[in-house]
């Protein structure tokens, strides 16, 4: 077997990360579909805005 | 007496409750979503068996860090420990990740995130599992 390899950037991994983690919160803690979209919609947010938050916010210690 | 015999010989509901409740936690730690698949809850079970299935697959591709049990610090008994959270799926990240962890790039390090991320969301939804049987959760 041929070794895979997936070379995602930063901004991929943080992305794809978010969504699968918000998708799984969401089917765990809300039963009814709407819910679900909500809670997941509300978590992927939050996910993203953290994290380019605290990315901008380390940006001036790597100079 | 002969009455007490009989209800002493059988278990009671609650004991019988929570060993199906165990079995259940227990077969959704072994493959991720199986737990709610036996509890007719569909839509969890595909979400956390596709969930943890690309969160392994991603994981063990970036050439994460897959712990075994001979890490020799703290750090990598919990990175064991996280990482055997995936069940069975950790036998399939070791086949998929032939070349072994490289973690000298920043997608390596990623990798190894996403396999801890990976057995601790299976582990809760193992717990979620068992206590959806308990009648705990829905």
């Amino acid at each position: 077997m041929s070794p895979m390899k997936f070379h995602l950037s930063h901004l991929q991994a943080m992305l794809l990360f978010a969504l699968l983690i918000s998708i799984a919160f969401g089917f765990l803690s809300r039963r009814r579909p709407l819910d679900r979209m909500k809670y997941i919609a509300w978590s992927l947010l939050l996910f993203l805005l953290f994290g380019i938050g605290i990315g901008w916010a380390m940006y001036p210690f790597s100079h | 007496m002969t009455d007490e015999t009989q209800i002493a010989a059988d278990p009671p509901p609650d004991t019988m409750r929570e060993a199906r409740a165990i079995a259940f936690g227990v077969a959704g730690w072994l493959v991720p979503g199986l737990g709610h698949a036996l509890q007719k809850m569909w839509g969890r079970a595909i979400t956390f068996f596709a969930v943890v299935g690309v969160l392994v697959f991603v994981g063990a591709g970036m050439r994460g860090n897959l712990f075994n049990s001979d890490g020799g610090d703290a750090f990598a008994a919990l990175g064991y420990v996280a990482d055997l959270g995936t069940g069975s799926f950790y036998w399939l990240a070791k086949y998929i990740e032939v070349g072994g962890p490289d973690v000298s790039h920043a997608y390596g390090d990623y990798g190894t995130r996403f396999l801890a991320a990976a057995g601790v969301l299976n582990l809760l939804a193992a717990l979620h599992a068992y206590e959806a049987a308990r009648g705990r959760k829905a």
